[in-house]
Parts: C-alpha cells; sequence; structure tokens
C-alpha cells in the first residue's frame, strides 16, 4: 500500500531549497558579511523597543487598579524629586543666562529690546529648559535607576522578591514610573522660574538690558501655552526615562561589568528617547 | 518515603549555553540533603529551579505532590510560599535594616502574625545566628560573615516545608559554620522539614545530610548515601565523596 505521496515544491513558508540556496549564497557574499552588524543593530533595536513596549503595558495594568506600593513611591519621590533639585537649580540658572546672552546680543544690535523677555521665554519655557532638565535629570535619576535595579538583579534581590510572592514590577518599577513622571513636571516648573531668574540677571548683569524690560516683554509675550508644553513634555520625558531605565536596569546579566553596559545603554537611549519624544509632543501641539 | 520535590529530565539554556542537562532528582521528604559538585557544574541552577524562579525549557518539576505550572501565577505565589531560600548573593535588601529584611518573608506571606510574633520570631533567629546586636543595623554595615549570617536567618525565619541554602558556609569562619550547620540541623530537627544544603564544604555536610547528589555539567550523577556514593564505579563521584570525614 501507498502512504500519502510526498508533495514536492515550496513549503508553507514560500522557501525552496533553491531559494535557500541563494539565501545561503547572499549571506556569505561581501555584501551580505557587510550588512550583517546592521542586521543585528535592528534585531537588537527592535528587542529593546519590545521589551520596553512590554514594561510600558505592565506597568498600566499593574496602576489599574492602583495597587502598587505608596510608601516606596513617596521614597523615590524624595529620592528623584528633592534630591534632585540642587543640579536642576544649577542648570536651570545658568541656561537661563546663556539663552538671554544669545538673544541680547541680538536684539540689542537691532534695537529690539522689548523683544529679549519675550524671545528667551519661548525658548526656555518650551524647548530649552525641560530639554535640558530632562537630560540632567536622566543622567542624574536614570543611570542612578539602571545601576541601582542592575545590583538588584545581580545580588539576587529581585529573586528573593519574587519568591516571596511580589510583583517587582508593581514593587519596584510603577514608583519609580509614577514617581519620575510626576517630579519630573514639577522640577521643570520649578526650572523654568530659575531660569527666567537667572535669564533676568544676566540681562541687567551682562546685556545691560534693564531686567524689568525683560519681565515685561516676557509678560506681554502670552507664553502659557509655551510653559504647559513644557510641562507636558516634563511629564513624558518622565515617563520615557522611568521606562527606559527600569528596563535596561532589570535586564542586567553578568555582574559589574554588566551593571556598567546597562547604565551607558540606558543614558544613551533615554538621551535619545528625551529627543523623540520633545519632537512628537512639539509635533502634536503645535 | 513521599518526595518533597522532584525534577524529572529538566533542560535549561543560558545564552546558547545548555546548563541544565536532563537532570533528574527527587528529594525525600523530612531529610536533609547535600548537592554537592563543581563550581559551575549546575548546583545553584538546579536550586533556582526547585524554588521555581527559573522555568526549564523541558521536563517536570513537581513540588509537594503537584507538578509546577511557570504560566500559573496563583500556583506559583502558593507553593512559593512554602519554601525557604538563602541565596548565593544573600539577596538582602540593602535598603532595610536587618530586622526588617529577616521579617520580611513573614511579612510578605499576609500570615497574619502579629507584629509581637513577628519581632519574637526575628529576634529568636539572630539570636541562633549570634546576632541579637545587628537588629537595628543597615545591611551594609555588617562584616560579609555577618551578612551570610542575616541571609541563612531569613531563609529560616519562616515555616517553610523546603528550606533550600545555596553555600551557607561560604566565605565563614570555622566556629560560624558550625553554627550555622548547627543552625539547620536545629530548624530540621524542630519541623521536619526537607532541606538542601548546596555547599563545597563536604565535611560539614556529611555530619548533617543524609542524602547526598553529585552534579556534573548540568546533570545530577548520584542520588544515595554516603557510603553508596563512595562505592560509586564513577570516579567523578567518588572525588567528591570519599575523602570526607564520616561521623557514622
Amino acid at each position: 500500500m501507498r502512504g500519502p505521496e510526498k508533495k514536492s515544491g515550496p513549503r508553507p513558508s514560500g522557501e525552496t531549497p533553491s531559494s535557500r540556496r541563494r539565501t545561503a549564497r547572499f549571506a556569505g557574499s561581501a555584501f551580505g558579511l557587510a550588512l550583517r552588524p546592521v542586521g543585528r543593530g535592528v534585531l537588537a533595536a527592535c528587542g529593546i523597543m519590545g521589551g520596553m513596549t512590554l514594561l510600558q503595558v505592565r506597568i498600566l495594568r499593574a496602576m489599574v487598579p492602583p495597587t502598587f506600593d505608596y510608601d516606596e513611591t513617596l521614597r523615590q519621590m524624595h529620592k528623584v524629586g528633592v534630591l534632585s533639585l540642587p543640579v536642576v537649580v544649577m542648570t536651570s540658572l545658568f541656561v537661563g543666562a546663556l539663552m538671554l546672552v544669545q538673544t541680547g546680543n541680538f536684539v540689542r544690535d537691532t534695537g529690539a529690546t522689548a523683544m529679549v523677555g519675550w524671545a528667551t521665554g519661548i525658548a526656555v519655557l518650551s524647548e530649552v529648559g525641560p530639554v535640558l532638565i530632562g537630560l540632567m535629570f536622566s543622567g542624574r535619576v536614570g543611570a542612578n535607576n539602571t545601576a541601582e535595579l542592575g545590583t538588584m538583579i545581580v545580588t539576587e534581590q529581585v529573586d528573593a522578591l519574587r519568591l516571596l510572592g511580589i510583583d517587582p514590577v508593581r514593587h519596584l518599577v510603577v514608583p519609580r514610573f509614577v514617581s519620575m513622571c510626576l517630579m519630573l513636571v514639577l522640577l521643570t516648573c520649578i526650572g523654568d522660574l530659575f531660569a527666567l531668574f537667572g535669564a533676568s540677571i544676566a540681562s541687567q548683569a551682562i546685556v545691560g538690558i534693564d531686567m524689568r524690560v525683560f519681565w515685561q516683554g516676557l509678560l506681554d509675550g502670552h507664553l502659557a501655552d509655551e510653559f504647559v508644553m513644557g510641562l507636558v513634555k516634563g511629564f513624558f520625558f518622565g515617563g520615557a526615562i522611568s521606562i527606559v531605565s527600569c528596563h535596561f536596569g532589570l535586564r542586567v546579566r553578568g555582574g559589574a561589568e554588566g551593571v556598567g553596559r546597562a547604565v551607558n545603554d540606558s543614558v544613551v537611549t533615554a538621551a535619545i528617547a528625551i529627543f523623540v519624544v520633545n519632537f512628537l509632543v512639539t509635533m502634536l501641539w503645535v | 518515603m513521599e518526595a518533597a520535590a522532584v525534577l524529572h529530565e529538566v533542560t535549561r539554556e543560558l545564552s546558547g549555553v545548555r546548563v541544565l542537562d536532563g537532570a533528574s532528582l527527587s528529594l525525600a521528604s523530612g531529610r536533609i540533603h547535600a548537592l554537592v559538585g563543581a563550581g559551575g557544574s549546575g548546583k545553584t541552577l538546579l536550586l533556582k529551579t526547585l524554588c521555581t524562579l527559573l522555568p526549564p525549557d523541558s521536563g517536570e518539576v513537581r513540588l509537594f505532590g503537584e507538578t509546577v505550572r511557570f504560566d500559573d501565577p496563583g500556583q506559583l505565589r502558593a507553593i512559593r510560599a512554602r519554601i525557604g531560600v538563602q541565596f548565593q548573593n544573600l539577596a538582602l535588601f540593602d535598603f532595610l535594616p536587618v530586622r526588617d529584611n529577616v521579617a520580611f518573608p513573614l511579612e510578605a506571606d499576609a500570615s497574619g502574625l502579629s507584629r509581637d510574633e513577628v519581632d519574637r520570631r526575628v529576634r529568636d533567629i539572630l539570636d541562633s545566628v549570634r546576632l541579637p546586636e545587628a537588629l537595628d543595623l543597615e545591611i551594609q554595615a555588617l562584616s560579609g560573615g555577618m551578612q551570610r549570617r542575616v541571609a541563612v536567618a531569613r531563609a529560616a525565619v519562616s515555616d517553610a516545608d523546603l528550606l533550600l541554602f545555596d553555600d551557607p558556609s561560604g566565605g565563614l569562619d570555622p566556629v560560624t559554620t558550625s553554627r550555622i550547620f548547627a543552625l539547620i540541623e536545629g530548624i530540621h530537627a524542630r519541623r521536619q522539614c526537607t532541606v538542601v544544603i548546596a555547599s563545597h564544604d563536604i565535611d560539614r555536610l556529611v555530619r548533617v545530610c543524609s542524602e547526598f547528589h553529585v552534579v556534573d555539567a548540568g546533570r545530577v550523577i548520584f542520588s544515595g548515601s554516603l557510603d553508596a556514593g563512595r562505592r560509586h564505579p564513577d570516579p567523578r563521584v567518588r572525588t567528591f565523596l570519599e575523602g570526607a570525614d564520616a561521623r557514622t
């Protein structure tokens, strides 16, 4: 009796012996070899994006209903918010002053001194303030967060939590996510004020434009919209930094070297994420 | 005798390397088991599989008579509540003082113990590991040996049915090592729980363990008594067991 006839031709995937041979020839060619690192990079990027998306879904699931650890959230708010204040204030003062020096010289040359408050304000409130504060925050808080979670992975603290029935995302990630989103809005708000303060001092002391002219120009500019957009950016920057830093922290493998690599990857990715989010929010806002 | 834990043909790959290669193991209930083998042979990974933290790629894990379903969070939670682990890297929470670290398993499993009862248990177990004065200290303030003793105390503080100790005497002086093993023996005598100790300290293991399991290249190549191990035809088994100074 004859068994079922073997079907020849392409497999369900469409792959045939000849197409496999062609693929193998291409992979072995100089062009194929040159493309390999590109392929590896694309796959790695997809892996990172996929991992961060899944982490975000798990965070949102853990927040509905909000059953996360409130004590840990308050502790994180103090750590990422209050302790970041000095560096944000210092950065903002000088950023504001710098923006004024850049615009001040131009408006003084053109005689449009009434514009200096408006020009500095729009740059500080909508773009430079949130982005630079976000980058500072990422360098200080995001890197620290990745190192902390990575060390917890290496020393098996996360395993111990799981063994004790505690979900690491609910206990470790959600408090960080919530605190970074809220605290970066607050820090952006405070940073904006100090940047404008620094700008007004620079206006008087360096550029020679009366600081009353600066403040009047700022108030006449009606920049509430830009101010709110900056705060919205701060919120999304906080979310992006927390997801990126937690993702890289929780996927640490190996010892101290693995933690160092994760911190490096986290800071670079968070910086890219800040610029991407900045672009998207600006595009949607204007 | 009923087995508290059974691994059957468990395999697991990590970073493309097969770290568990068809490991099978049966842990008789109520005994103290020794897990011995060279560094990197897979002892820690076997312990992690036993405490359900490392899902196998294939094979079966049975704990307390139930086949573990690694995709069932409810079952995992119930099983993990019956297991106490001292991790190789200690896994102490460095953001908590000693007291809260040791009390963590009692408070995390919502066992309904009163605060006084939790405090009493924590003090008792810290007395057992000779660390009564460390109650309010931060983890970073302790020496490596003291941290290891706190980790042992945390693993043993709850009424776990299965206690897993991964190198409990690593880096400890001989006196403290004796105390740690005496503590483990005492807990076992009091509760008749199943205990697994992974260690290179074969002389101490011989004094407290009744069953020996030799691990090599991700497989359990021998399970049985010390005498049977010493007569085993496989030289890898004899290498680990025949030099030991037996109590009996």
